[in-house]
This record gives C-alpha cells, sequence and structure tokens, in this order.
C-alpha cells in the first residue's frame, strides 16, 4: 500500500538544512494497522505529510498503492488525496465557518459527487461516529472528542483506502482517546489501512505494528540499542 | 459551482460582507448616474450648430452713448457696410443672439392656432437681416431668403411680430411632420400669424440648458435689425482662410468709422470656436469632476475588495491548507474566493440597481436629469463584476498557492 525506500526529506532554511527524514525505509501493507511512535522532533509528522502526499520529498522512493509518486503534478496529487486518502489531524482541522455537514462534505463536492450520494454518505458517515443528531452544529459548538469524530467522519465519507492519523487523540481526555480508537479500529476491521502516530505507548500497543522513528530514520525496536533510552524518554515526556 | 457552502460560510463573516456589498451598492448607483450625467453632458458637445464655424466670428459691440432707435438702426448699418468693404470679409450681418452664444435673444412659445393654450412647442428667436444666412452659412433647403425690404428695425422694448420668418427643418418637422410647412403659418406670442417663408437645414439655438435638449436645434429668424440702445452682435464671416486677418482688420475698422463704442478686449471678438469652446465649458468641467469622482469611486471600492479579500485569506491560511489536504486543487480554491467576490457583488448589485434608480429619480425631480437608459445599469454591473473580479483575484491567487501542508502545522 505505502512503500518508502531510501527517502529522505531536507528543510532548507536561510541558515540551516535540517534532515527531517534520511534512508528512511517503510513498507506498509494493504490492511495493516501501524502505529508510529518517537520522540518529539524525530519526524513523524514529516513522514505523514509525505506519505498523504501533503508535501514532496528530498530524495528516495515513494509507491503510493504501487504508483511511483514523485512525478505527479499538483492536481493528480489533489486527486489522489481527495480520493484515496483519509486525514485526521491532532487539532481537528474542521473549518469554522461550516457546520458538521457542510465540514464532512468538504472532499466530496471536491470529488464532484451528486447531491443525493453527497447526502447519504455524509449521513452514514455522522451516523457511525454517532453525530447525526449534531449535523446543524458549528465545531465550535461540539467538545473536542466529537471534533474529532466529526473529522473522522469526514475522512470516512469518501471511503478512502489509506487513513492517516496524527496525534489524533493527542488534544484528547484518555476516555475520549479511547473512543477515537475504538472507531480507528472498527475502520481498520472493515479494511482500510491506518498509519497512525501518537505519543502514547497504550494507543501504540493496540496496533498490528509499532514503528519506531528516530532522528528521520525507522529503527527495529527489537534490534537497535538507542531503542530503549529513546524510547522511554519520549514517552516519559508526554506522561510529565 | 459549490455556492451554498461559500453562502453558508459568508454568515460567519457578515460584517466585512454587508460592507464591501454596501460599497459596491453605492458606486455602482453613483457611477451609473455620473456616467450618464457626463453623458448628456457631452452628446452634444460636438453637434453641428449649421453655422460656418472655421470661418465666422462674432463682435460684441455696445454703444458708448444713448442712441435712439433710428441712431442705433443707423449706425449698425453703416458697421455693416464698413465690415462688408474689408478685404478679408464675406459678408457680416447684426443680431440680438447667435447658435450657442448662451446671451441676449429670446425663447418664445409656439403655437399652431391663435387661441391655443397649452404651447405646441418653443424655439429661439434671433433677429437678423438679409445678410444672416449667407453671413452664418446656413443652408437654405426650401423656400427663400429675407428681402432688404421685409428687414424692420426694432429697439430694446419694441415688441415686434414680423409676418414672413425663417425657421430650422427641425421646427419645421415639429410643427408640420407631413413636411409641408413652407407657406404655412403660426402664433409666437401674438395674435399676428407669422408665415415661414425659409426652411433652413441645421441651426442651433442660443442657449442649450439641459431642458432645451430635445428641442435644441429648434430656432427660427424673423427679419430685425436690432437697434438697441445698449448694442448688438456684429457676426463676420472671413473669406475661406482669412480668419485671423479677419479678425484683426474688423475692430480697428470699426473704431475708426465711429470711436463711441465699447468692444471688450477680453470677449468682445471671439472667433466661432472660443464661442463653442465658451458654450460647452460648464459641461467639460462636470463631466471631468465627475468622471474623476468616478474613478476615484471605483478605485476605493477595488482598493476594498483587494483589502478584505487579502485580510480573509491571512485568517483563512489554515482552513486552505485542510481544504487543499483534502483533494482542492489549486484552481478549486482560485475558484471559490472568485465565486465568493462574485455572490457578494451580485448583493450589492442588487441593492445597487435600486439605489441607482432611486438616485436617477430625484435627479430627475431636482435637476431636469432625463430618465436613465437600461444600458447605463448593464454597464455599470459588468463594470463592477470585472472590478470585483479583477480586484479579487491577486489575493485568491495567493491563497490558491497555500500548501497543503499548511493544515498540519501548529496554527
Ligand atoms: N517546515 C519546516 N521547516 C524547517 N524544518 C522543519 C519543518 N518541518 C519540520 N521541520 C523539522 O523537521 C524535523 C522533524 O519534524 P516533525 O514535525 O516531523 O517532527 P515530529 O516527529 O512530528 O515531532 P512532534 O512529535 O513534536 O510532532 C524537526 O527537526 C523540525 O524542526
Ligand atoms: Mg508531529
Amino acid at each position: 500500500m505505502l512503500k518508502m525506500t531510501h527517502l529522505s526529506k531536507v528543510y532548507r532554511t536561510e541558515v540551516v538544512e535540517t534532515y527531517a527524514l534520511r534512508d528512511f525505509n517503510i513498507d506498509v501493507k494493504e490492511g495493516e494497522f501501524v502505529a508510529v511512535t518517537g520522540p518529539s522532533g524525530s519526524g513523524k509528522t514529516t513522514f505523514l505529510t509525505i506519505a498523504g502526499l501533503l508535501e514532496t520529498f528530498t530524495g528516495g522512493e515513494y509507491h503510493l498503492d504501487g504508483m511511483e509518486v514523485s512525478q505527479l503534478n499538483d492536481n493528480a496529487r489533489s486527486k489522489i488525496r481527495n480520493e484515496k486518502i483519509g486525514f485526521i489531524f491532532q487539532a481537528f482541522n474542521l473549518i469554522p465557518d461550516l457546520n458538521v455537514f457542510d465540514n464532512v462534505e468538504v472532499p466530496l463536492r471536491y470529488r464532484g459527487m451528486k447531491t443525493p450520494e453527497r447526502k447519504e454518505r455524509i449521513m452514514n458517515a455522522l451516523e457511525r461516529v454517532g453525530l447525526a443528531s449534531r449535523a446543524k452544529h458549528y465545531p465550535a459548538e461540539l467538545s473536542g472528542g466529537q471534533q474529532q469524530r466529526v473529522a473522522i467522519a469526514r475522512a470516512l465519507a469518501g471511503s478512502p483506502r489509506l487513513l492517516l492519523a496524527d496525534e489524533p487523540t493527542g488534544n484528547l481526555d484518555t476516555q475520549m482517546a479511547r473512543g477515537v480508537l475504538e472507531l480507528l479500529e472498527e475502520i481498520h476491521r472493515e479494511g482500510a489501512t491506518i498509519v497512525m502516530v501518537t505519543h502514547d505507548p497504550e494507543l501504540a500497543a493496540r496496533a498490528q505494528r509499532n514503528v519506531h522513528i528516530i532522528d528521520g530514520q525507522v529503527v527495529d525496536l527489537a534490534e537497535d540499542p538507542r531503542f530503549h533510552t529513546a524510547y522511554t524518554a519520549a514517552a516519559g515526556q508526554v506522561r510529565g | 459551482m459549490h455556492i451554498q457552502p461559500i453562502l453558508a460560510a459568508l454568515r460567519k463573516h457578515k460584517a466585512g460582507t454587508l460592507l464591501i456589498a454596501l460599497q459596491i451598492a453605492l458606486t455602482l448607483a453613483i457611477v451609473c448616474n455620473a456616467l450618464f450625467i457626463i453623458h448628456q453632458r457631452l452628446a452634444h458637445i460636438a453637434e453641428p450648430t449649421g453655422v460656418d464655424e472655421s470661418n465666422v466670428f462674432v463682435i460684441e459691440n455696445m454703444w458708448g452713448e444713448q442712441y435712439n432707435k433710428q441712431q442705433a438702426a443707423a449706425n449698425v448699418e453703416q458697421d455693416l457696410a464698413t465690415l462688408r468693404n474689408l478685404p478679408a470679409v464675406q459678408d457680416a450681418t447684426q443680431s440680438d443672439s447667435y447658435p450657442l452664444s448662451t446671451v441676449g435673444g429670446s425663447d418664445n412659445f409656439i403655437t399652431l392656432k391663435v387661441d391655443q393654450v397649452e404651447p405646441t412647442t418653443d424655439a429661439t428667436v434671433y433677429s437678423g437681416d438679409e445678410h444672416f444666412l449667407h453671413t452664418l452659412g446656413l443652408k437654405l433647403i426650401a423656400g427663400r431668403d429675407f428681402r432688404a425690404d421685409e428687414v424692420k428695425d426694432a429697439g430694446q422694448r419694441d415688441v415686434v411680430v414680423p409676418p414672413v420668418t425663417i425657421i430650422s427643418k427641425a421646427m419645421a418637422d415639429k410643427l408640420y411632420p407631413n413636411g409641408d410647412a413652407l407657406g404655412k403659418s403660426f402664433y409666437s406670442m401674438s395674435s399676428t400669424p407669422v408665415t415661414i417663408v425659409g426652411i433652413v437645414e441645421t441651426m442651433q439655438r442660443s442657449r442649450l440648458g439641459a431642458w432645451a435638449i430635445p428641442y435644441a436645434e429648434q430656432s427660427m429668424v424673423w427679419p430685425i435689425r436690432d437697434a438697441s440702445p445698449l448694442g448688438v452682435f456684429y457676426i463676420v464671416r472671413a473669406k475661406p482662410g482669412q480668419l485671423a486677418a479677419a479678425m484683426q482688420e474688423a475692430p480697428k475698422a470699426l473704431y475708426a468709422a465711429n470711436r463711441m463704442r465699447i468692444i471688450n478686449p477680453k470677449d468682445g471678438l471671439m472667433s466661432f470656436a472660443q464661442v463653442r469652446r465658451r458654450a460647452y465649458d460648464s459641461d467639460r468641467g462636470m463631466a471631468i469632476l465627475m468622471g474623476i469622482i468616478c474613478v476615484v469611486l471605483l478605485a476605493i471600492t477595488g482598493a476594498g475588495i483587494v483589502g478584505l479579500t487579502s485580510f480573509w485569506v491571512g485568517q483563512r491560511r489554515r482552513q486552505i491548507g485542510v481544504r487543499r489536504a483534502l483533494g482542492a486543487t489549486h484552481r478549486d480554491i482560485l475558484h471559490y474566493f472568485l465565486t465568493e467576490n462574485l455572490l457578494i457583488s451580485v448583493g450589492g448589485i442588487g441593492v445597487g440597481i435600486v439605489l441607482t434608480f432611486g438616485l436617477n429619480l430625484w435627479l430627475v425631480t431636482r435637476f431636469e436629469l432625463g430618465i436613465m437608459p437600461l444600458t447605463y445599469v448593464l454597464s455599470g454591473v459588468v463594470l463592477l463584476i470585472v472590478l470585483g473580479q479583477g480586484a479579487v483575484f491577486a489575493p485568491a491567487l495567493r491563497a490558491s498557492r497555500v500548501p497543503p501542508v499548511e493544515a498540519t502545522r501548529p496554527a
């Protein structure tokens, strides 16, 4: 589904070059649920933005669903984001000017879907996240957990094959976080591939597979001697 | 495109939306009316007077002594003889007024029957002799010129209604639409009928006030020698190409013949080109002023749209990033802002059309302006839509360049 080989990402500012990712290798199979962990600044978000075609990369190769994406133009990338990928962000990223229904509708409109189909998908998605009754509410009128569920509904409505979540529970309390995770697990059981970045080892443990990133590289948790200190440090940061 | 969600989002930005819509409405109302006034003022600026304008000049001759009617008439005849004898002069005549003079002469009501209460129309009266048509270069298209024996002297307050007249074709057509005016008669504020003996192709009126514009070419010449004790206009036609020489000779020759006169060095001697410029001076000034107001207003509205859209784009960077992440293309974002502006414009224009006609109606009753034709409103609408789309384009383009990764960065 998602395969990166020797991928690198360099951020150049006037004074410094930052290697956010270097010699980055990962292979996520269709239908997998992968949790990505790692210390702050290690490159988790960078990995997700490249995986989700939100950003280009500097070197290496990236195959998404069997297709090499580095040569795609902006319109093609937009189309893939729209049709194949669902995003869930830590900050929910709902559009404050639009009500819940209209928020979920956004990606469907960009797909050029007809009104009756849009309506059906939106209501289905909202029912799945248990918020069908809040369709006319505005994001500011919802709790954080509800907002994140709307964001999930928005990601779901387009039936994406790949769901990318960057700390989806980072802004939520434990109970709400658990609810969101259960929702993701349900979506996963129905066949979607999920890649979720999290700082929470408890949540990470519930995924099928854990990928750990340190300093812009994927490290094998079992073999890498650096693992213990780094992992503990990262986990400690979050709990602290 | 996606009108419903754009409208929904605008409801969350009421203040800015209303402000711009209102600005568009006011701009439309003012610009349409201003353009209409400009057009009304300038429409007639190039219209022909019927006069041989490149060779004619006018002398405003004021007597320096209280002459009685006979003396004044004799002086006029003597002066005309002097002028006609000058080498650069083709012909000369006298009158109390002339086309575009803006002063002198009178406007008379015209009736077809002697006991008619409502006038059929009105027309300027020029006093003139048997040299009037030839001197001004007016083209006789039917009938005949005056005979010398038909010309009567008239003092300042004399009411002289002559038995014959030469009228403009416009007036002839107004009185007798069937084209058989020649030989017919009418009444002009007296019970004596006046018979039409000649028709000239074009002869504009002396004053072109807005109220008179529908009748701008209705005028007539009465065979009268202006023996006013105050003064008289001498109208002189130079030989082709000798206007400057004739204008130099004429006042000198007049002073040499009789010093008891005043020809104002400032505007007592004017070529017809100067006459025309003076007649339309305020129109031109008004048109320029209105034009400046329009440009300034449009610029302010355009700047307002640029400003507000830029502000909104800045404010919405993150949601633009989110939209891009969810699959919006550059073009989708560009369209979003163009459509948003179009919707605001359409709202503003809706109100603006009502305001436009309201303002026009007020001007109609207050200043006798005409009713505005629809084409003005249509052009105004097109102008404002183009202005809005143009103004919004740069900020919208900037919005479309917000990268999708903006969605992932902390606010
Ligand atoms: N736009 C950018 N310009 C310059 N440097 C950047 C940019 N984005 C990320 N970086 C750098 O790249 C590195 C990886 O950042 P990234 O956001 O991927 O980390 P992360 O693992 O998501 O961290 P966190 O857990 O704090 O979210 C960091 O050193 C960061 O400073
Ligand atoms: Mg991050």
